[in-house]
């Protein structure tokens, strides 16, 4: 029996060592394509790499948007400055409460703001969170909060792409990586927002009706750890849900029960129901609004903050 | 608490250390313990149900010592039907009841008649089919004078409820599996350190070929309409080997466990898929429901021992309530009944028992001839598992008519495989990986069982930290349970 769990031992260790350098052979020589459970995409969809950049250096904000990929397209810093506020925007694609609880840990002392503007997509608490998780852990720093968070979300895609990811900061091996600001049809505004070049929105195509709202519980807990975080720094706190077109709205379901649910946590906006939008005037696809859109949900937004 | 969950590998460590650190001077602590564990791991999957499992332990078991107890020919009868009744009683109301209740109502409606029957709204219970047969074959082995009853109902009742085979087999005999849980029992290294081996290889085909088939031929059968015939193959083709690993993975993971405790399982597959004739297929795939029907079943009947037409009946029997064992749907029925036409001919013409050795034993290629039969008994096998893994006859109906169509010889389309996370060309490797290395431990009792055994143990060590390696790198992280955890 000794010998066998003296074995299992050698062998454990063995086999974690050898684990970590196919890993980085895989990472490193295999196309992405054939890597299934490891993703890391330096730059991927959102600016991501570029905002975390930034917000390291950021000095401190009056206003900080978090949220999906609603916030960091949906909050535009440069009309929060119109209306006197220095803001900055750490939204990210996708982004769940968990890496929202991460972002607010890496982030939140340095950035120092008065308000926080929390954009909830209530499908966010649903999600699993990989694929947020992925895109943080490549573009983000890793440390002991992404650790947390890849425990959290216990996925070996999140495990793969950390265990990778660390390889790659520890030799440094992204130093040569630059996101240039404009991607395609997007533009990266100093600040964190992602402005879309397409100003239309095209024919309408009714989706399916979403399942009952049914928020997972690890995704749960890091919101009432957020709620917690934000209290106890005394920072104001603002739920936002962001507008979607008439149509994909009309997919939500439970909308009395997520309102509720958002209502009694901290002051909250449901901009779906405050505001009248034109499906094909306002947004460039179903989720996202255009430049347009922004501007009225913005304006709409601020005056609501200035009055309160 | 799935085999391939975070829990169960807590869960095993744990009972691991406990049997053979705590109670190893104890067997009566040690069987205890296994049973808690047994009934601990059943409650994580429903533990509503766990009655069920007591109450079918303690019948079989009372019925039993009543039966030994007794020379009375019709008291001996009177306690062994108790039994069978109840025990099939049970089975066939969790099971067989909706689908015979509405299976009646919809002949009634051909005739005009309309009925309105109660149907269960209840899940069935996990493992029933195993545990019931388990006892069953008890009972009648006792009834049959075969063995003698058991006294000790901790030891009886780990006979039945032992955690590795509790949800889906094998299903053992009490001529196998209760001697060894009367025996002490001693830590082997080598029993040890194999069964870990099988437990790997186990991981690999559910988690790796599996789950990841699974995906593909969930996604092609459920869209059949909407694909060319040439992806429909595909999509069996997927079927085939998830079914297979799937399965055979479990047992896999089931029998390797057991040896950590220094326990052997019966075997369950023997490489099926490398078979030259059907009769073959039947001797390799799932061997203890075969040989269960073959001994319980077909034997009981007269075998093969009467004229032509009672070996067809025969035959037919034991097929058609093997498929219906499987669940209560026509799909089941008609695979059973297929194979039974693809085994008429070989016992018709004595041609039965023809391979029972390894396909080219000791060699590393098969002949040409044995590879024809390898391939046409493979092709045979894939168009059952078609009625297998339909919804229902329509379904596999037209999933038929649509592979016998034009498209077949369209190009597979790209939309069937580009809806999952897998990159298909990886996929292929890994199936052509995993034929490989079963090809080579074909004359194993499972396929890595001596694969590299005389390398060098950095070289071996090598090998099962790839597949480790492969497991995490390409596992499906959708997951699925074990198909046979339905049955």
């Amino acid at each position: 029996m000794e010998k066998f769990i003296k074995q299992l031992l050698v062998f454990g260790i063995f086999t974690v060592a050898s684990y970590f350098v196919l890993l980085v052979f895989w990472g490193e020589f295999v196309p992405a394509a054939y890597t299934k459970n490891l993703n890391y995409s330096l730059g991927a969809y959102g600016h991501m790499y570029t905002r975390t950049r930034e917000a390291e250096k950021h000095e401190k904000v009056d206003i900080l948007f978090i949220g999906s990929s609603h916030a960091y397209r949906g909050f535009d810093t440069r009309i929060a400055a119109s209306y006197g506020y220095k803001s900055f925007n750490l939204g990210s694609s996708a982004q769940t409460p968990v890496q929202t609880k991460l972002l607010l840990d890496q982030y939140l002392d340095q950035l120092s703001p008065k308000i926080l503007i929390y954009e909830v997509y209530p499908y966010t608490f649903t999600n699993d969170g990989v694929e947020s998780s992925l895109d943080i852990i490549a573009n983000d720093r890793i440390d002991w909060n992404a650790l947390q968070m890849a425990f959290t979300i216990n996925n070996i895609k999140t495990y793969n792409s950390l265990a990778y990811g660390c390889y790659r900061k520890i030799f440094n091996r992204d130093k040569k990586f630059t996101e240039n600001t404009v991607i395609a049809e997007d533009r990266y505004i100093p600040g964190g927002f992602v402005e879309r070049k397409i100003t239309a929105n095209g024919p309408v195509v009714n989706g399916e009706k979403k399942a009952a709202w049914q928020p997972k519980d690890y995704q749960l807990n890091a919101f009432e750890k957020i709620i917690e975080l934000v209290k106890k720094k005394g920072i104001k706190l603002m739920l936002v849900q962001a507008p979607v077109t008439s149509s994909a709205f009309a997919m939500y379901t439970d909308n009395n029960k997520i309102d509720s649910f958002f209502s009694k946590k901290a002051t909250y906006y449901n901009f779906n129901k405050l505001l009248s939008l034109s499906d094909s005037a306002h947004f460039y696809n179903k989720d996202h609004l255009n430049q347009v859109g922004v501007k009225i949900f913005n304006d709409s937004l601020f005056i609501k903050l200035l009055k309160k | 608490m799935f085999f391939n969950s975070i829990d169960f590998a807590i869960f095993l460590p744990v009972v691991f250390v406990l049997y053979w650190f705590v109670t190893k001077n104890s067997l009566k602590l040690q069987n205890i313990l296994l049973l808690v564990a047994s009934y601990f791991f059943y409650a994580c999957w429903d533990y509503r149900f766990l009655f069920l499992l007591i109450f079918s332990t303690l019948l079989d078991y009372f019925t039993g010592i009543k039966m030994g107890q007794s020379e009375d020919p019709r008291r001996r009868r009177f306690w062994f039907w108790l039994s069978v009744i109840v025990n099939l009683g049970f089975l066939g109301v969790f099971k067989y009841y909706n689908f015979f209740a509405e299976s009646f109502a919809q002949s009634l409606s051909l005739l005009g008649i309309k009925t309105n029957f109660w149907v269960l709204q209840v899940i069935l219970p996990v493992g029933i089919s195993f545990y019931t047969f388990h006892g069953l074959s008890y009972v009648i082995d006792i009834y049959k004078r075969r063995i003698s009853p058991e006294k000790n109902f901790i030891e009886y009742s780990v006979f039945v409820s032992f955690f590795p085979l509790l949800v889906a087999g094998p299903i053992e005999r009490a001529t196998h599996l209760l001697p060894q849980v009367k025996q002490k029992r001693f830590f082997d290294y080598t029993k040890a350190v194999d069964g870990l081996r099988q437990i790997l290889w186990g991981l690999f085909k559910k988690i790796v070929i599996a789950d990841n088939c699974a995906e593909y031929a969930n996604n092609i059968f459920n869209n059949a309409s909407g694909y060319s015939g040439s992806t429909l193959v595909l999509g069996a083709l997927f079927f085939t080997f998830q079914i297979y690993c799937d399965f055979s993975g479990y047992s896999d993971i089931a029998l390797g466990t057991a040896r950590l405790f220094g326990i052997d399982l019966l075997r369950n597959f023997a490489f099926p898929y490398f078979s030259r004739d059907i009769a073959e297929f039947w001797r390799r795939w799932h061997i203890s429901l075969s040989t269960w029907f073959r001994d319980y079943l077909y034997i009981p009947l007269g075998g093969s021992k009467g004229g032509t037409w009672m070996k067809i009946r025969n035959t037919f029997i034991i097929f058609l309530v093997s498929g219906f064992w499987h669940g209560a749907n026509w799909t089941f029925i008609v695979w059973g009944a297929l194979n039974a036409f693809y085994f008429l001919p070989s016992m018709l013409l004595n041609k039965n028992r023809d391979n029972l050795g390894s396909v080219a034993a000791g060699k590393l290629f098969p002949s040409l001839r044995e590879l024809f039969n390898m391939v046409l008994t493979f092709a045979l096998t894939v168009f059952a598992w078609i009625f297998f893994r339909a919804e229902n006859l329509q379904h596999a109906g037209s999933y038929i008519r649509k592979i016998f169509s034009t498209s077949l010889l369209n190009k597979p389309d790209k939309a069937a495989f580009a809806s999952t996370q897998n990159n298909i060309g990886i996929m292929a490797l890994l199936v052509v990986f995993f034929i490989v290395i079963e090809w080579l431990g074909r004359e194993q009792q499972y396929a890595i069982a001596t694969f590299g055994i005389k390398w060098p143990r950095l070289l071996r060590w090598s090998f099962y930290s790839f597949l480790v390696f492969l497991m995490c790198m390409y596992m499906s992280t959708s997951g699925s349970a074990f198909i046979y955890f339905q049955f």
